[in-house]
C-alpha cells in the first residue's frame, strides 16, 4: 500500500466518524433550531471533511462538501432559516457523502449527484455567488471561507504540500499551515477584536479534528443509566489498533494464563514461602491482564444507538407519527463483532415499533394518551449478559387479532385453545404480519422471524416479547457480552477430548438400559420422561467406528434441544465445564463439517469445538432421521 | 534461531534451504517459507480428515493443523528424540509438518541445482522442484504445498486476501 493509499483509507475512516457525528447534530438542530453551539459544530465537520479530501485528493467529495459548507454558512448567519425540509436536505447530504465514502472504501469511483448539489445550491440562495465564494467584509467566519477558498482553488498548492511533507506528518503540517495562514490573515486584515479570538479558537478545533481526536456527541435526549458512566467533557483519547494485533494478543495473554496454571498448581513443590506468595500474585495479575485484553475488543453501543435516532426520525416523517426517541445506556460496551452484527436486527425492531408498535396520531388522542408517541431503547447488564429493550407506549399485541390471523395462514388450529403467550410467538413466525397492508417501513417481506434468527443464530442470543394491551409492547434482546469466548462443556469421546457449546446442551441424563430400545432401521431411541428422541454415540458421528469402550459403564448422553428436533448424544465422559476463548482452525480444515472452531484447553492441549447440528445433520445423511419429534419446539 | 548468529551471506542467484530428513530420506524446503521449529507437541486428532493429518496444536495460541509428511509419503512415523515440526507461513497459510528431523541450513546457487529427474510418478514431478547434492547425499527440494495437496486452500486464501486488500 503506497503512502497516499494508506492517507485515503486514513480520512475515509475518520470521515465516516465525522459524518456520525454530523448526523446527529442535524438531528439535535432539528429539535432546537437555537443552538450556535451545535450549528457551529456542524460548520467545523463539514469544513473539515473538505479539507481532507481535498488534501488526498478525493475532489468530488471536497466540491460537494464546500457546497454544503455555503448552505452551513448562511444557516449560521441566519440568512437561510432552519426548517424541517432544510434539515430534511442536509441528511440527504449527509447520506450521499456517506454512500460516497462506503464506495470509495471498495475502490469504486463515484458519482457526483448534480441534482442534490443543484438543490443545496437553490437552498443556499442567490444573493450570494453560486459557490459561496463573497468578497464581503471579512467577519470571523467568512475568513475561515477565504481560506477554504485558497485550499479549495490551488491544488497545486495542496499538492505541493502533499510532495514535500513525510506522510505522516502531513495532516499535522497541512492543519499547522492552515492556522498559520488563518493567524497571519487575520493580523493583516482585521483590527484586534473579540471575533479574532473567536477565530483562532474555532480554527484550533477545527485543525486538532483533523488529527483524528474523538469528539462525543451526546444526544439530547440520552440519559445515563449506564454502570460506567464517562464523562463526555473528559478528552479520553483513543488510538487505532487493528483487530488481528488485538487478537494475537490475547493468544498470547492465554497462553501465559495456562503457564501460570501450571506454575500455581505445582508451587507446593517450591521450597520457599516467597516463592509461593509471588506465584500467587502473578496469578491474580495475570487474570487482571487477561481481563484487559478481553476488554479490547469491546465498544459502545454508543454509535449504534444513535443511528436509530435516523431510522426513528425518517419512519416516523414518512407515516406522519409524532415519535421521541428516549437512549438509555449507550455507554454498555460489547464484543466489536456483536456491535456489528447487532445494527440490522436493531433498526428492524425500531422500524417495527414506530410503524407497528405505535398506533396513529388520532388513535392515540382517542385513546387518551399523549400525542407524541415514546420509544425507549436502552442497554443494561444482566447476570454476565447485556439486555437491548426497544419498548414502546402503543396499543400492544391484540391476543385475538392474533388468534384470528394465524387461523388465517393456517398457522395455529381453530379449535385448540392456545395461551396469549403462545399466540404472542406467532409474530415471530415466518410471514406473518398482522398490518393488512404492506407498508414499505417495516412490511418488506423479511419479519420479525429474520430479526429472531439473526439473533439467536448469528449472536447466539434470544428475543423476549413483553406486551401489555393499550400500554406498549417491548422486545428485549439478551446478548452475550462477547462472541469471543464461550462456556464449554468438555467431553470425551474415545482417545480425545471435544467441547459442546453449553448454549447447545439441554441437559445431560445418564439413562437407564430400559430408556434405551435399539430399533432395526432405527438406531438407539431414548426414551426420556416419555418423551422419544434419536441417539447417537459421538465417536460414531466422528468416524470412529471401533466398539464403545463404556459398554459395561453408565452411559452419559447430552439432550440438544437447539435444532430443529431434539436428539442425544452419547459421550465416553464429560470431563468438565470451561470458558474457552474461541480461535480459528486452518483453512485446510474448512471442509471438515461439524466443527465450528477450536480451543485451547486448561492444560494447554488444542481441542476442537464441535457443532453438534451439523454434524447430526451430516451423520444422518446416511442413516435417515427416523423418528420425529413428538413434541415439536415451535 | 540459529542461524541468527551467522551473518546470511546470500549472494545473488543462491538461496537458503531448510535441510530435514524423513526416515533415512533427505529433503529441503526453502528457508523463507518457514516460521519456526518447535519440537513434537501434544497434538489432538481431528475427526474426519485425511490419514496424513496428524492433528491441532497449540503454539502459543494459536491453533495449528500438523501433517505428517512421512505418512504422506507412505513412511512409517516412528517418533523419536530428534522428531520435530517445522512451521511453514505461506502468505496466509500456516501449517506445521512433522520430520524425522531437523539437519541443518544448506545455502545453495542454481548450479548447484540439477533438473529433477523424470519422475514416473505424475504427483512426485509437481511437488519436487530440484535435486541437490550435499555430503554425496542426494537431497530433494521440495514444494511442500503441492506435497501435501494444499494448493486449493492456498489458492482461496490468497484470493480471499486480494480481495479485501482491494
Amino acid at each position: 500500500m503506497d503512502v497516499l493509499d494508506e492517507l485515503k483509507s486514513l480520512f475515509l475512516e475518520d470521515v465516516t466518524e465525522l459524518l456520525a457525528d454530523a448526523e446527529q447534530a442535524f438531528l439535535s438542530l432539528e429539535k432546537n433550531t437555537e443552538n450556535p453551539d451545535m450549528i457551529d459544530k456542524i460548520f467545523r465537520l463539514a469544513h473539515n471533511i473538505k479539507g481532507s479530501a481535498q488534501a488526498v485528493g478525493f475532489s468530488e467529495i471536497g466540491g460537494f462538501s464546500h457546497k454544503l459548507e455555503s448552505l452551513l454558512l448562511k444557516i449560521k448567519k441566519g440568512d437561510v432559516k432552519l426548517s424541517t425540509p432544510t434539515v430534511t436536505l442536509l441528511l440527504e447530504c449527509n447520506d450521499y457523502l456517506r454512500a460516497s465514502v462506503e464506495s470509495l472504501k471498495k475502490g469504486e469511483t463515484i458519482a457526483v449527484d448534480e441534482q442534490l448539489a443543484a438543490r443545496v445550491i437553490n437552498a443556499t440562495g442567490d444573493q450570494d455567488h453560486t459557490d459561496g465564494s463573497s468578497n464581503q467584509v471579512p467577519d470571523d467566519i467568512d475568513l475561515e471561507a477565504q481560506l477554504d477558498q485558497i485550499m479549495f482553488n490551488s491544488p497545486e498548492l495542496v499538492a505541493a504540500v502533499t510532495s514535500s511533507i513525510p506522510a505522516d506528518q502531513l495532516f499535522v503540517d497541512a492543519a499547522a499551515f492552515a492556522s498559520k495562514l488563518v493567524s497571519e490573515l487575520t493580523q493583516e486584515n482585521l483590527t484586534p477584536s473579540p471575533s479574532t479570538q473567536s477565530t483562532s479558537t474555532s480554527t484550533s478545533t477545527s485543525t486538532s479534528t483533523s488529527t483524528s481526536t474523538s469528539t462525543s456527541t451526546s444526544t439530547s435526549t440520552s440519559k445515563d443509566h449506564a454502570p460506567k458512566v464517562r464523562s463526555t467533557e473528559s478528552p479520553d483519547e483513543s488510538i487505532r489498533v487493528s483487530l488481528s494485533r488485538v487478537e494475537k494478543l490475547v493468544d498470547n495473554i492465554g497462553e501465559l494464563v495456562i503457564l501460570q496454571t501450571v506454575l500455581s498448581e505445582n508451587r507446593h513443590q517450591l521450597p520457599t514461602q516467597f516463592l509461593q506468595k509471588t506465584i500467587t500474585q502473578l496469578a491474580k495479575i495475570s487474570k487482571e491482564i487477561q481481563d484487559i485484553a478481553m476488554g479490547l475488543r469491546l465498544v459502545p453501543l454508543k454509535q449504534t444507538f444513535q443511528k436509530m435516532q435516523r431510522i426513528v426520525r425518517d419512519t416516523a416523517q414518512s407515516l406522519n407519527k409524532d415519535v421521541l426517541l428516549e437512549i438509555s445506556g449507550e455507554d454498555s460496551e460489547l464484543d466489536k463483532t456483536v456491535v456489528d452484527r447487532l445494527g440490522d436486527p436493531l433498526v428492524h425492531l425500531v422500524r417495527n415499533a414506530v410503524d407497528h408498535g405505535l398506533e396513529s396520531t388520532e388513535a392515540r388522542l382517542a385513546a387518551g394518551k399523549p400525542r407524541q408517541g415514546t420509544i425507549k431503547l436502552r442497554a443494561y447488564h444482566r447476570s454476565g449478559r447485556i439486555a437491548i429493550e426497544v419498548r414502546d407506549d402503543g396499543h400492544g399485541l391484540n391476543p385475538d387479532l392474533l388468534h384470528k390471523k394465524g387461523i388465517e395462514k393456517g398457522l395455529i388450529s381453530a379449535n385448540q385453545k392456545y395461551s396469549d403467550q403462545e399466540l404472542f410467538a406467532l409474530i415471530f413466525h415466518p410471514g406473518f404480519s398482522t398490518k393488512s397492508e404492506v407498508t414499505d417501513i417495516s412490511g418488506r417481506g423479511v419479519g420479525l422471524d429474520v430479526v429472531k434468527t439473526n439473533i439467536e443464530k448469528l449472536l447466539q442470543g434470544e428475543v423476549q416479547l413483553e406486551t401489555v394491551r393499550g400500554e406498549g409492547t417491548c422486545f428485549r434482546i439478551t446478548l452475550p457480552l462477547t462472541l469471543a469466548i464461550i462456556d464449554g462443556m468438555v467431553v470425551r469421546a474415545g482417545r480425545e477430548r471435544y467441547i459442546v457449546p453449553l448454549t447447545h446442551v439441554h441437559e445431560s441424563v445418564r439413562p437407564r438400559q430400559n430408556d434405551i430400545s435399539s430399533h432395526t432401521g432405527l438406531g438407539l431411541v431414548l426414551n426420556l420422561r416419555g418423551e422419544a428422541m434419536p441417539m447417537h454415540r459421538l465417536a460414531r458421528l466422528l468416524g470412529d467406528n471401533s466398539p464403545p469402550q463404556t459398554e459395561n459403564r453408565e452411559e452419559t448422553a447430552i439432550v440438544v434441544r437447539s435444532g430443529t428436533h431434539p436428539y442425544a448424544i452419547i459421550v465416553d465422559e464429560i470431563v468438565g465445564r470451561q470458558q474457552v476463548v474461541i480461535k480459528k482452525l486452518g483453512d485446510e480444515l474448512a471442509n471438515v463439517k461439524g466443527m465450528s472452531g477450536g480451543a485451547i484447553l486448561g492444560d494447554g492441549c488444542a481441542a476442537v469445538i464441535l457443532d453438534l447440528n451439523e454434524l447430526m445433520h451430516q451423520g444422518t445423511a446416511k442413516n435417515k432421521p427416523v423418528v420425529a419429534s413428538l413434541r415439536g419446539a415451535a | 534461531m540459529e542461524s541468527a548468529g551467522t551473518k546470511p551471506t546470500t549472494t545473488p542467484g543462491s538461496q537458503r534451504f531448510l535441510a530435514f530428513s524423513l526416515g533415512v530420506e533427505d529433503f529441503a524446503v526453502p528457508l523463507l517459507s518457514v516460521r519456526e521449529v518447535v519440537a513434537l507437541p501434544e497434538m489432538t486428532r481431528v475427526p474426519n480428515t485425511s490419514s496424513y493429518f496428524s492433528g491441532i496444536m497449540n503454539l502459543r495460541g494459536q491453533i495449528i493443523s500438523v501433517f505428517d509428511l512421512r505418512l504422506r509419503f507412505g513412511m512409517k512415523a516412528e517418533h523419536g528424540s530428534e522428531t520435530a515440526v517445522i512451521i511453514h507461513n505461506f502468505s496466509q497459510l500456516c501449517f506445521g509438518v512433522v520430520v524425522s528431523s531437523v539437519n541443518n541450513v544448506l545455502s545453495l546457487k542454481d548450479t548447484d541445482i540439477s533438473e529433477k529427474p523424470d519422475f514416473h510418478d505424475m504427483q512426485a514431478n509437481a511437488y519436487i522442484t530440484g535435486v541437490s547434492r550435499y555430503n554425496d547425499k542426494l537431497v530433494l527440494l521440495l514444494d511442500v504445498v503441492k506435497a501435501l495437496r494444499l494448493e486449493d486452500v492456498a489458492v482461496q486464501k490468497q484470493a480471499a486476501k486480494n480481495k479485501s486488500a482491494a
